[in-house]
């Protein structure tokens, strides 16, 4: 046995080694995004430009993020977040202070997305992208006008039973408070009662509650009418040209993605680089025409493929509504899963 | 009324019983690999014949560099968990362990019993505890970790089956226990170490939950990647990944089997 043992002795010897030359080595930034978030095209002119080998790891969900952060995983330098999940982030100490607000090309970030309420001051986070939740469908399917939420809370004949909603309570719950006008994160419980029998009146029109491949229900006519985010309904109208998003009367939600820093990121200074990269409007274009999704900086729109940025879905008109859906209490979680339990009974 | 002894296999309904069961487990592999060959961008609708997807996948630098990844990881997780399992079928089936071969087999199952996502966490807490930090060493660890029971089953079989006659008559003509396990033990053991072998090197490479909890900075694997792709919604490209993922897989588990089902040369 002994001989085995050398062997195995040896390859982990080997790949001990090997792993720390590798973990020494400067001038590298791990960045860990979404899956098919992260521009090939974009990274390889921030390695040309600054000599920094870039990796890439991907991840489907905000919540692996946190779970990973939180069991301790380091090494990720960059980090990508939706603007509620910063909040928690921050508050459990798992992101740290860039004081984004010192950069130089701070001033690069629009006026309205300064110092949002998820991060005040920019000591986190800057914005990487943002868009909007609505309801996207098909106009062949239904011809008439549509301006109101109303349409698929309390569908028409042509749309009933091939409604398509989201498979999570929380924003299933935002929109639905957006509809009647009532604020985010309500444990009130008049209101969460109205909210509960709007979607219990709509539920027999609804064909799934499922937000992954809304895509392709759409793009194949399997759903008419689907709650959806904005960039995922271009490239679905992409395929079905009959296909509106809407911008509906009484609202809608927004969300933003946000770029952070990990506690104990290794590397620091080259994760503030890439911030401050992220911030020039050449770049911050090229990544907005790879996502789809507009961006929070100062002239992008130039360096924005124009097939992308005149999308109908890409910017809301001037002058709408739109809710930041905030990381709710735990009391309003509790009372959005009762109704969400008893809605999918 | 003939007394027939009671068999299974003639259980009224069994056979289309089975037949369902087996339509239900399979069909949905069936059509994932039919539909790879769609030419259509929507996976849900037939477009005709084509293989462009599994040109994408080939063309995709993620695809490649995680699947890299993936790979390594395997061989190297594989080596290891080989050569463990050679040791512990050895030590089960041959050596003397007084009162502790339970906990020994107990200890060596434990990855198939707890659930997966227990392992992952704990791994990683674990991991980030002692401060490991070894880039795909740390994914060559935890998998080598639950490759080991799937390595071990075959091997303990042949030790079982084989017999020790062999082994005893080379004792009795003077051979050393080096020499006995080097000419007779390890060459009868073989196929059974092979069919070992790629049977960690699929339960490696198709890992999910252990992979994504316990990958560090750059190490995300295949089946980690795939996972994602689903979120920005399932092209057929996805059904390529999984369709070759899948050959591969019963290409292995094929070979590994018939290793296994060999008759021994020796007797």
């Amino acid at each position: 046995m002994t001989r085995f043992g050398k062997i195995v002795l040896g390859a982990a010897f080997g790949l001990a080694l090997g792993a720390q030359a590798q973990a020494q080595s400067k001038g590298e930034l791990h960045i860990y995004n979404w899956t098919d978030y992260t521009s090939p095209e974009l990274m390889k002119k921030f390695s040309e430009e600054t000599g920094i080998k870039v990796t890439v790891d991907t991840y489907d969900s905000n919540e692996t993020l946190l779970a990973k952060l939180k069991s301790g995983a380091a090494g990720y330098d960059i980090a990508v977040a939706s603007h509620d999940f910063v909040q928690i982030l921050s508050r459990e100490g798992l992101i740290q202070k860039v004081h984004a607000a010192k950069f130089p090309d701070y001033g690069n970030l629009k006026k309205e997305w300064q110092s949002p309420a998820w991060d005040p001051g920019n000591e986190y986070s800057i914005p990487y992208d943002w868009g909007t939740t609505s309801f996207g469908y098909d106009t062949a399917v239904y011809t008439k006008p549509v301006d109101s939420l109303k349409t698929f809370y309390d569908p028409p004949a042509e749309l009933k039973g091939k409604i398509g909603m989201f498979g999570s309570p929380t924003e299933v719950m935002s929109l639905v408070l957006v509809y009647l006008g009532k604020p985010q994160c309500n444990s009130n419980p008049a209101d969460l009662k109205e909210a509960a029998a709007v979607l219990e009146k709509q539920k027999p029109s609804v064909k799934l509650y499922n937000s992954d491949g809304i895509q392709d229900r759409m793009a194949s006519g399997e759903t008419v009418a689907h709650q959806v985010w904005s960039g995922d309904f271009r490239r679905a109208r992409a395929q079905r040209a009959s296909l509106k998003y809407l911008f509906a009367k009484e609202g809608g939600i927004a969300w933003m993605d946000n770029i952070v820093v990990p506690a104990h990121a290794p590397n620091l200074e080259n994760a503030k680089i890439f911030m401050q990269f992220m911030l020039k409007p050449e770049n911050s274009g090229m990544h907005s025409t790879f996502a789809g999704y507009p961006t929070a900086v100062t002239g992008a729109e130039k360096f924005t493929d124009p097939a992308v940025a005149t999308a109908p879905e890409y910017l809301p008109p001037k002058g709408w509504k739109y809710t930041f859906a905030p990381s709710c209490d735990e009391k309003a979680i509790r009372a959005y899963d009762r109704i969400w339990t008893k809605l999918r009974q | 009324m003939s007394a027939q002894p009671f068999n299974w296999r003639h259980l009224p309904g069994g056979r289309s019983l089975m037949t369902s069961l087996l339509v239900f487990l399979y069909a949905p592999l069936a059509i994932l690999v039919i539909y790879s060959f769609n030419a259509s961008r929507i996976v849900t609708v037939w477009g005709g014949f084509s293989t462009r997807w599994f040109g994408m996948v080939w063309d995709n630098p993620d695809i490649r560099r995680t699947a890299y990844t993936s790979i390594t990881v395997a061989i190297m997780a594989t080596i290891l968990a080989t050569a463990f399992a050679v040791a512990a079928a050895l030590a089960l089936e041959r050596g003397r362990l007084p009162g502790l071969r339970g906990l020994s087999e107990s200890l060596i199952a434990l990855p198939l019993v707890v659930p997966e996502i227990v392992v992952a966490i704990t791994t990683l807490v674990f991991f980030s505890a002692i401060g490991l930090k070894l880039g795909a060493g740390n994914l060559v660890i935890a998998h080598t970790v639950f490759c080991i029971p799937f390595a071990l089953l075959p091997m303990r079989a042949r030790l079982r089956d084989m017999g020790q006659s062999a082994e005893n008559a080379a004792r009795d003509l003077y051979a050393s226990d080096w020499q006995v396990f080097r000419r007779i033990t390890l060459p009868l053991m073989l196929p059974a170490i092979a069919s070992g072998a790629m049977l960690s090197f699929v339960t490696s490479l198709d890992d999910f939950i252990i992979s994504m909890m316990v990958a560090d900075a750059g190490t995300t694997t295949l089946p980690v990647y795939v996972y994602g792709m689903m979120r920005v919604g399932v092209t057929p490209e996805v059904n390529a990944v999984s369709a070759i993922l899948l050959g591969v897989s019963l290409l292995l588990v094929v070979m590994a089997l018939l290793l296994t089902g060999r008759k021994p040369a020796a007797t």
